[in-house]
């Protein structure tokens, strides 16, 4: 039992210590990507590039001017809504791989709204909403399969991932298919795209969409009653049970705030992205939106504002990459390389264990400095 | 305790099997769970380990197993000292221990599992090997289960047959079980107990963990009793009646003088307290014919009936696991009731789930605060309203929690129950157990609710807090609440209730008033022995 409040600390020492361990979750991530950054600086060492050149291009490429920051934005878009999917979902106390099905048939419904004529601004908005309903309809075929036979919904999520990958693929070439070229669908027309946000740039105002979801959530979340007891039953869901919380209505709320994100995702991607506002056969812009999400969320530690910070990141290394790619000629897989080493790095307990160490190793050396001082 | 407590103590001899020596255990928080404890292990001799919850019993198997280093004390064969870093070191000298929890792979056949203990699990070699030395055990001990089906699929007396011959694949000559019999059948304890007898008979030595006095008297031949971690008594059970014993489990009632002290110790009120006669006329939980089940889908709450009145606290004293929980979780809506009737002022709370229950009005202080009470990394504030969140005052519109408003209700709680923590937002697991209970216990109070059914309201807290928590609970009553008190702490029972019910196998053995009940009386309940007519 913790015998936590220890009233002989100084009130300066008790500040900065819980200065600390609010930024813990925060430095944690940022170890994260160091170790994810060095990893990847020694690989290329072994591979014979040169990691300084790389790592500057990298940089210089993601923030080093008005133009990087816009790309790098521009590719946290999605992100930062499936990496919400996959959040809000942990937050409710699941494992929901399922954003990557359900950000096609955002995509989907986005395009076929693009069929209708509407006056600019209204179409955007219709489209949007379909685009959303989409990804929520597609989250309920894995909530209600968990909710009324107790279908884990990490195998519900991946089978529902590749219906939707196989229909999509189907849509895309014979239902949604531009008449003149048959490798994707018509365009989406002008009155429902996101008008472009810096000229020259593909970031549009879809960024705006993104970010007011995200606080959306965040609302929801820490400032509702049912965002309350969609994080105790998460938490506890024993606790949440005697507390009165009726644990099947917060998954389906989970699966479906979830489903809103990921569909406004698809719309994001294919509304607001310059030039094609199209889907192109084989998807390339669309494949592992939902799973990169998934890193993003974990580096963002679930957390909504976490989230767009951490997309900004994972935006700047895709964006970054190129650059990489063309001025030092290291190949832009090695993005991927890093990405991965970084999720890993997060992903393993021990290495938990080990900033807890460090942080106790941190306490000590505090008292030693007390003890210095008194 | 003084020496002639300690009846008939056995002169040490040279032919024993192990000896344990002034064994003294402090854990690390303080606690105190053995002092000086001594025994001598005989070959060919069933030892009955006797005691009420918290005495030690499972504390002393660990220190004999491996599993816990003595604080003090020693453990020694005719070959000398032994130390034991591991029970896989204790296995390989010849002691096993059987816990109440099976440690089993539901998957895995009877032999695949007793396989697991050896090194080379998997190898076809030791398969093979170990099937052929469990053929070969079960001849000899006539202990049969089926070796091809997965454990699950086995009833839970053939689990505990495979947990036992695991045990003896390793040629052990000392058996430890703990608490064997708390989910067999009757049949299977009776299997249970003439295998044991088999087993003595071929040599080994038995310890049997137990708090049943019938089962200590049918099976084994000499009897420890363990109180508050010390050993009390060593007695061979043909000289020992089961007053005796049950005097020696529960301890004696000192004198008066001696009395008020220890319960001052205690924190508990010491003499009878000026008490407001306000029992209501109608009961406010009526209870008739409830059944219940446990986990593993045994009868745990037996057809059991009984009232509890506004302005008394009815207390339900037992040891632990003879239907208490059940009881509790079944009233509260966290367990559906098999067969029977419960209301709240007339009103039925069967099938309801725990919100509408306390609607109703009752307030429930869960006996687990980590797994029930508290969401642990909740703050305070988030902690205050579990249960209430749905409360007017707490929710504006569109479902916005007013977190002004919980704050406020917080710093009240935290000022009337005098929690100290840092703030509304400190996380529920930087506070002491004594203020996470007074977090509950205060937010359960404050529903103002018309019966609080109070699950060991006092488990691991300090007498301060214990004591401020007990205060609580008879303000309540005194202002006409009903109070339900669950606790296994038997003089936390006998000095609060107005009317005790002691618990046995989901049965009430008695209702009775706590100055009817003497303590020999309520030791017998407690273990399941009948009483003489007229002692109660």
């Amino acid at each position: 039992m913790s015998q936590g409040l220890t009233e002989t600390v100084p009130q300066k020492e008790k500040l900065v210590r819980r200065t600390l361990t609010g930024f813990n979750p925060a430095i944690e991530s940022l170890l994260a990507a160091a170790v994810g950054l060095i990893i990847g600086a020694i690989l290329m060492l072994v591979w014979g590039y040169n990691p300084w050149k790389a790592y500057a291009a990298l940089l210089q490429g993601a923030y080093g001017d008005a133009y990087g920051w816009a790309s790098s934005a521009a590719r946290g878009v999605p992100l930062i809504l499936t990496a919400l999917t996959f959040s809000i979902c942990v937050r409710a106390g699941m494992f929901n791989i399922g954003a990557e099905g359900q950000v096609y048939m955002g995509a989907v419904a986005a395009v076929a709204v693009g069929y209708f004529v509407l006056p600019a601004g209204l179409h955007l908005i219709v489209g949007l909403i379909f685009a959303m309903i989409a990804g929520a309809i597609w989250s309920l075929g894995p909530a209600i399969l968990r909710l009324t036979r107790g279908v884990n919904e990490v195998i519900s999520t991946i089978m529902f991932n590749w219906i939707a990958r196989f229909l999509t693929f189907y849509m895309v070439a014979f239902v949604l298919v531009d008449p003149l070229r048959g490798e994707k669908t018509i365009s989406i027309p002008v009155s429902a795209r996101f008008p472009v946000l810096i000229r020259g740039t593909d970031l549009s105002w879809s960024i705006f969409a993104a970010v007011a979801f995200a606080i959306v959530i965040y609302f929801v979340l820490w400032h509702t009653v049912t965002g309350y007891e969609v994080r105790a039953a998460g938490l506890n869901p024993s606790a949440a049970r005697y507390g009165g919380i009726k644990s099947k209505r917060t998954m389906l709320m989970a699966f479906v705030l979830g489903g809103l994100g990921a569909g406004l995702a698809g719309a994001t991607i294919v509304m607001g992205n310059p030039p094609t506002y199209a889907i192109i056969s084989g998807m390339p812009q669309l494949m592992n939106a939902g799973f990169d999400g998934m890193a993003v969320a974990m580096v963002g530690r679930n957390h909504p504002i976490g989230i767009i910070f951490a997309s900004l990141f994972f935006g700047g290394l895709t964006a970054g990459g190129r650059t990489m790619q063309f001025t030092a000629g290291v190949p832009l897989e090695m993005v991927r390389v890093v990405e991965g080493v970084i999720v890993l790095t997060m992903a393993i307990p021990e290495l938990i264990r080990v900033f807890r160490v460090m942080r106790s190793s941190w306490d000590r050396l505090m008292s030693v400095l007390r003890r210095r001082s008194a | 305790m003084t020496d002639k407590d300690r009846i008939n103590r056995n002169e040490p001899s040279r032919d024993y099997y192990l000896r344990a020596e002034g064994i003294t255990k402090v854990y690390s928080n303080g606690t105190v769970a053995l002092k000086e404890a001594d025994l001598e292990i005989h070959r060919g001799e069933i030892i009955g380990l006797l005691g009420e919850n918290g005495a030690g019993k499972t504390t002393f198997t660990k220190i004999l197993s491996g599993l816990l280093p003595p604080t003090k004390g020693r453990v020694i064969s005719p070959r000398g000292s032994v130390r034991f870093k591991s029970p896989r070191e204790a296995l390989s000298f010849g002691i096993g221990m059987v816990y109440q929890h099976f440690a089993l792979v539901g998957t895995f056949n009877a032999a695949e599992n007793v396989a697991l203990s050896h090194d080379h699990p998997f190898s076809p070699i030791q398969l093979t090997a170990t099937k052929k030395k469990l053929e070969q055990l079960m001849e000899e001990s006539g202990l049969r289960v089926p070796l091809d089906v997965p454990v699950e699929k086995l009833a839970v007396g053939e689990q505990q047959r495979v947990e036992i011959l695991k045990v003896l694949s390793r040629d052990v000559d000392l058996l430890i079980l703990d608490e064997p019999t708390s989910v067999l059948t009757p049949l299977e304890v009776d299997e249970l107990f003439a295998l044991l007898r088999r087993l003595k008979d071929a040599g080994k030595s038995i310890i049997l963990i137990t708090h049943k006095l019938k089962e200590v008297g049918s099976v084994t031949d000499r009897v420890v009793v363990l109180r508050h971690g010390e050993m009390v008594g060593d007695v061979p059970t043909a000289q020992a009646s089961t007053e005796q014993l049950a005097q020696l489990m529960v301890g004696k009632a000192l004198d008066e003088e001696a009395n008020a002290v220890e319960l001052q110790d205690k924190g508990l009120p010491t003499a009878e307290r000026e008490r407001a006669n306000v029992r209501t006329e109608q009961p406010v939980l009526e209870v008739s014919g409830l059944t219940v089940k446990g986990n593993t889908g045994e009868v745990a709450v037996d057809n059991l009936s009984f009232e509890v009145y506004g302005g008394e606290i009815f207390g339900v004293a037992g040891v632990e696991g003879n239907g208490q929980s059940e009881l509790v979780e079944a009233l509260t809506g966290l367990r559906s009731a098999e067969k029977g009737k419960a209301s709240i002022n007339g009103k039925n709370i069967l099938g309801l789930d725990p919100r509408e229950i306390y609607m109703l009005g009752v307030a429930h202080i869960p006996e687990d605060r980590w797994r029930l009470g508290l969401v642990l990394p909740f703050t305070l504030a988030e902690n205050a309203i579990l249960g209430v969140q749905r409360w007017d005052e707490f929710r504006g519109p569109m479902s916005f929690l007013r977190w002004g408003k919980v704050n406020q209700h917080v710093r009240e709680l935290m000022k009337r129950f005098e929690i100290r923590a840092t703030g509304p937002s400190a996380p529920a697991k930087s506070l002491s157990g004594g203020n996470q209970q007074k977090l509950i216990v205060g937010r359960e109070l404050a529903k103002d609710p018309h019966i609080v059914v109070a699950s060991q309201p006092t488990r691991g807290l300090d007498i301060g807090a214990a004591k401020y928590i007990r205060d609580l609970l008879v303000e309540m009553r005194n202002k006409g609440r009903a109070i339900l008190l669950v606790s296994a702490d038997l003089d936390e029972v006998l000095a609060l209730s107005d009317r005790i019910a002691i618990m046995y196998e989901g049965k009430f053995m008695t209702i009775a008033s706590p100055k009817d009940l003497d303590r020999e009386t309520i030791g017998m309940l407690m273990g399941g022995a009948a009483v003489k007519e007229g002692a109660v």
